[in-house]
């Protein structure tokens, strides 16, 4: 029997601890277990061979660590280490069946798990690895194993889902074998780095896994507790290997104290309760899995039943398709914004960052995120929006673009079970979308268009629809990975175009019984006050069956239309999110109240006070007031903005003033510049800037406070920063400078080992003769030490690239 | 929750921030407070320890297992002052988890002052639940009559950075509380703490302040306090 023909159709067993049993027979702590593959086969086969004889089906290779990181140094390669491994169960297997027949037993079927565990450090943007290194150091060990014939491969005790997704990749695209997934819970059913079960499960069934579990950490008495979570969710079978308890500690060695005896039973409660495959992780025996087997051999497994859940996730929740609309936030896109085009073509990801920040804030389920413009390179934009946005936001992505490169790296880099955004019925785009919806496991947005254009009819757009369907099954894509974009045209140009829409909205969703989707505000296109008729329609199109608006989440208007519908079906218990809706806008309107602004008008500090002082409303205020004076931009900056920052400035240095004043200030002094650019861009102008300067940290080095700073600082004196952001390769700064005729770069490193880094970069300017001044600073830099890597000027703190910059500024020497 | 507002130690966050000894004005300290909060909304902390006999002999320390054999040897001045007439020593980790790191990141994009803060107060945090940690070592040491010395971390004083591989290898941190080690023998999450600490027979009067012990006199954070 093949692996896949009996999991989930008939109980299996996992096999249990190898650690343990190998520190029984003579492993020291800090000896590598694998190692023991090479030194002493027949003690690790010995153990196989117990576990075998227990009735376990699956043996776990002794290749949990073997990984490229530990086997530097070592005396084997992980080639080796892999092979030896898988060996070693292949032979035991062997012995164990001759031995089983020779004693007039049935041997049970046996199949041999690549083991593989984590790489033991923390993935890009948290940690230093990046993903597709995580993913290289999977595909060697995947590559070994399936060579030396291992017949699925085994990713467990994981805490970390981005690291499972690059294991995952790995395996599926090296080999064909069957991936069974198992991570390690805490007892709130929370992963290390904050994934749920739901989330994890999400991720794991859309790459296509073929079964899905717990192990280590807990217990089964503990471990049974989160079990429903994962029934609930999980469409694939289920494997469970639980420690023996929880670890405690007795005269300070771990001990886990759960007998066979509890341990089986435990392990019969999860057959029943829907598990088909069971075995054991620390602690846990050969005398352990003889029992489990006993007592569970004969037991019935669950059906693996498919829950026909529409989920989307991010690193740490699911968001799921229901009665209840979600709302998914459409900021996050140039069209029809020439300040996010300008921010797109000036690389700001801070501004992208925000527009995703304020839609988190006002109760957005998931985010667009649309990068798109003819003059940039768009797949490369998508790949740093993704990784950037999920460092910091914790919504499910749509990934929302037209070119299938984009889409593929954003898929890739994509930390959970994404939404892709879009296809159509035109043969070419489903070619090229289906077969990335179907690798990655992504809910696909489907337009009711194709070749022929937007059928006009509510028919024509169903049998579109169904075509979508049709095809998307030919790729192993099921419904439940769908999402119907039944399009909306403007009213202003057809009066049936609401109409058409409704009804085809309503029979997707109840007839086809497929989730829809709208970008909503389209209705309105051409006409006065469009948030009355979007507000409207939106209220219509939910009631007609839409399952998530594509909205401005900032709209008041939207968004009261819908928390006001949720209460109205039944969706918001105790109308609890209405209320509280509407008290935050209580409080947002007081605040607004022209009353109340106008005393505090009177009382306003100057724009020099509230800049000193670090508050930025004042600042904006007091800027406000001043151009309403007629005041000239120029005079306000240079008479009351710069000397009010050179006062933080000097307080700075003289410590009488610390680091969070002068950033305070830093950001009301940003603020007033705000309020300034607004009246000159009503006015048609642009605010002027001293020069450019770089600012990076280097190659190796992640860690960018002190960098942030520095801009912070320099933004505010009128310079125009270049921000390259962390781990900046010298090649890259080298190319800014260059193209951008720049003329003092910045760079900081944190440690002693990317001050390296930095000596590189300035030796690459240096030798392409690039006129350029370099200055440098951070932690472990001084004076003595800038001086012997080449650098121009030592910053010791902040304000002392500040001085310097202006020291240049004023010399003519920056343009 | 494991640590609360009250545990953490505000002139250590003031200190991190660059004051030394001032009281920062009423925004300032409002921005702090409202920090704090967020962060200790978003961290998961979590510590362990473990027992070890140990020796000293000159700069060498040896510590050894009673029960496994374990045995690893260290070289520091220091640590060898720290832990004299120790017979035990456990070693400890503690760290606040990716939250404190994630909060971080967010706040880069909202505000660098909010950022600073918060870098300062993780690092106030994370000393916290240290002292929590410690508490309960010291309860431990007390059932046997025992005193603890003040804890003492890899890369203080003379003591090598690479004593953090040790330290793991021993701990087993990764797998148990998610911290790992870079070559650079850096450590993500960010905010967490490996150290080791002394039991000794002796009711140890003077805990010289921790600063003043160091070498690294020219730290911009020493207290001289």
């Amino acid at each position: 029997m093949k692996f896949r023909e009996h999991l989930g159709k008939k109980i299996m067993f996992f096999d249990g601890a190898m650690g343990s049993l190998l520190q029984a027979r003579g492993l020291k702590t800090g000896e590598i277990p694998e190692n023991w593959n090479m030194e002493h086969p027949e003690k690790v086969m010995e153990i196989h061979k117990e576990y075998l004889f227990s009735g376990c089906n699956v043996i776990s290779a002794n290749t949990f660590g073997a990984n490229r990181f530990k086997c530097k140094n070592n005396a084997y390669t992980v080639e080796q280490l892999v092979t030896a491994g898988v060996k070693n169960v292949k032979t035991a297997m062997e012995e164990a069946k001759k031995q089983l027949l020779a004693e007039g037993k049935e041997p049970q079927e046996m199949y041999t798990a690549l083991d593989i565990g984590s790489i033991g450090k923390l993935l890009k943007p948290l940690g230093e690895l990046p993903f597709e290194e995580a993913y290289e150091v999977f595909k060697e060990i995947i590559i070994a194993g399936r060579n030396a014939g291992a017949d699925l491969v085994l990713i467990e005790t994981f805490s970390d889902c981005y690291e499972a997704k690059a294991a995952v990749l790995a395996a599926k695209e090296n080999c064909d074998l069957p991936v069974v997934v198992t991570l390690i819970f805490d007892e709130r059913g929370k992963l290390l780095t904050g994934g749920d079960v739901a989330s994890v499960t999400a991720m794991l069934e859309g790459l296509g896994v073929d079964a899905i579990g717990f192990n280590c950490g807990l217990g089964p008495e503990q471990m049974l507790k989160l079990f429903p979570e994962l029934t609930k969710c999980c469409s694939v079978p289920i494997v469970i290997n639980p420690n023996a308890g929880l670890p405690i500690v007795i005269n300070g060695q771990t001990c886990y104290n759960v007998e066979p005896e509890e341990f089986s039973n435990g392990m019969v409660q999860f057959v029943e309760l829907g598990a088909s495959a069971v075995g054991g992780c620390c602690g846990t025996t050969p005398a352990h899995l003889k029992m489990v087997v006993e007592k569970c051999k004969d037991l019935q497994i669950s059906p693996v039943t498919d829950k026909n859940l529409t989920v989307v996730s991010s690193y740490n929740h699911a968001v799921y398709f229901t009665r209840k609309p979600l709302i998914i936030g459409e900021r996050i896109n140039p069209t029809g914004k020439s300040k996010f085009k300008q921010a797109l073509r000036d690389h700001n990801m801070e501004y992208i960052y925000k527009e995703g920040l304020t839609q988190e804030e006002k109760g957005a389920h998931i985010l667009d995120v649309n990068v798109g413009l003819p003059e940039i390179d768009e797949p490369k934009l998508m790949e740093e929006a993704v990784t950037g946005i999920q460092a910091i936001i914790d919504l499910p992505l749509q990934i929302d673009t037209s070119d299938p490169i984009a889409m593929e790296r954003a898929l890739r880099c994509y930390n959970g079970k994404p939404m892709l955004n879009s296809v159509n019925g035109k043969k070419e785009s489903m070619e090229a979308v289906f077969p990335l919806a179907k690798k990655y496991g992504a809910v696909v947005v489907c337009l009711c268009l194709d070749e022929d254009g937007i059928p006009e009819t509510v028919e024509g757009r169903l049998k579109v629809a169904q075509k979508i369907v049709d095809t998307a099954a030919s790729y192993g894509i099921p419904k439940k990975n769908l999402v119907m974009d039944a399009l909306v045209l403007t009213i202003s140009t057809g009066k049936e175009n609401a109409n058409v829409t409704l009804e085809t909205l309503r029979r997707i969703r109840y007839e086809m019984g497929i989730h829809t989707v709208l970008g909503v505000s389209n209705i309105s296109f051409g006409l006065p006050e469009r948030t009355k008729i979007n507000t409207a329609f939106f209220t219509m199109a939910m009631h007609n069956g839409l399952s998530a608006g594509i909205i401005n989440p900032s709209s008041e208007a939207m968004m009261s239309a819908y928390y006001s519908f949720n209460a109205l079906i039944g969706e918001d218990d105790q109308c609890m999110e209405y209320i509280e809706k509407c008290q935050s806008q209580a409080i947002a309107q007081t605040t607004q109240n022209p009353a109340v602004q106008s005393a505090a008008a009177n009382t306003q500090m100057s724009l020099e006070d509230a800049i000193i002082k670090g508050l930025a409303d004042s600042a904006s205020k007091a800027t406000e007031a001043l151009l309403e004076e007629k005041i000239d931009s120029l005079t306000i900056i240079n008479e009351k903005l710069i000397p009010a920052l050179d006062i933080v400035g000097k307080g700075f240095e003289e410590q009488k003033m610390f680091l969070p004043q002068l950033l305070m200030s830093a950001e009301a002094a940003k603020a007033s510049f705000e309020a300034i650019k607004a009246v000159l861009s009503k006015q048609g102008k642009q605010s002027e800037s001293k020069a450019k300067i770089v600012i990076a940290t280097v190659k190796g080095d992640i860690h960018d406070i002190g960098k942030n700073i520095v801009k912070t600082l320099l933004e505010n004196y009128g310079f125009n920063m270049i921000d390259l952001g962390k781990d900046v390769a010298p090649e890259l700064i080298l190319k800014t400078v260059q193209e951008n005729n720049v003329k003092l770069v910045g760079l900081s490193a944190l440690m002693t080992t990317t001050v390296v880094s930095m000596e590189e970069t300035i030796k690459l300017l240096r030798k392409n003769q690039v006129d350029c001044k370099v200055m440098v600073g951070g932690a472990v830099l001084t004076q003595e030490y800038a001086d012997m890597i080449g650098a121009d000027f030592y910053s010791k703190d902040a304000m002392g690239s500040v001085r310097y910059a202006n020291e240049l500024y004023e010399k003519g020497e920056l343009v | 929750m494991l640590l609360k507002k009250e545990d953490i130690n505000r002139k250590e966050i003031y200190r991190y921030l660059g004051y030394k000894g001032q009281e920062p004005d009423e925004t300032v300290k409002e921005l702090i407070e409202e920090v704090l909060e967020q962060l200790l909304n978003a961290i998961e902390p979590r510590y362990l320890y473990k027992l070890y006999q140990c020796k000293i002999e000159e700069e060498d320390i040896t510590f050894w297992h009673e029960n496994t054999g374990e045995c690893f040897t260290l070289q520091s001045k220091n640590l060898a002052y720290t832990l004299r007439g120790c017979k035990e020593a456990y070693l400890m980790a503690a760290t606040l988890g990716i939250g404190a790191d994630k909060l971080l990141q967010r706040y880069e994009v909202i505000s660098m002052a909010k950022a600073s803060a918060s870098q300062a107060c993780g690092a106030a945090v994370v000393e916290a639940l240290c002292d929590k940690t410690q508490e309960e070592i010291r309860k431990l040491a007390e059932e046997k009559q025992c005193h603890i010395r003040p804890r003492f971390s890899p890369g203080y004083g003379d003591l090598r950075l690479e004593t953090q591989k040790e330290i793991f290898k021993q701990l087993d941190c990764t797998r148990r509380i998610g911290i790992t080690l870079t070559e650079d023998m850096l450590m993500y999450p960010t905010k967490s703490v490996t150290a080791l600490i002394g039991l000794t027979d002796e009711k140890e009067e003077c805990h010289t302040g921790k600063c003043k012990q160091c070498t690294n006199t020219e730290c911009e954070f020493r207290d001289e306090v």
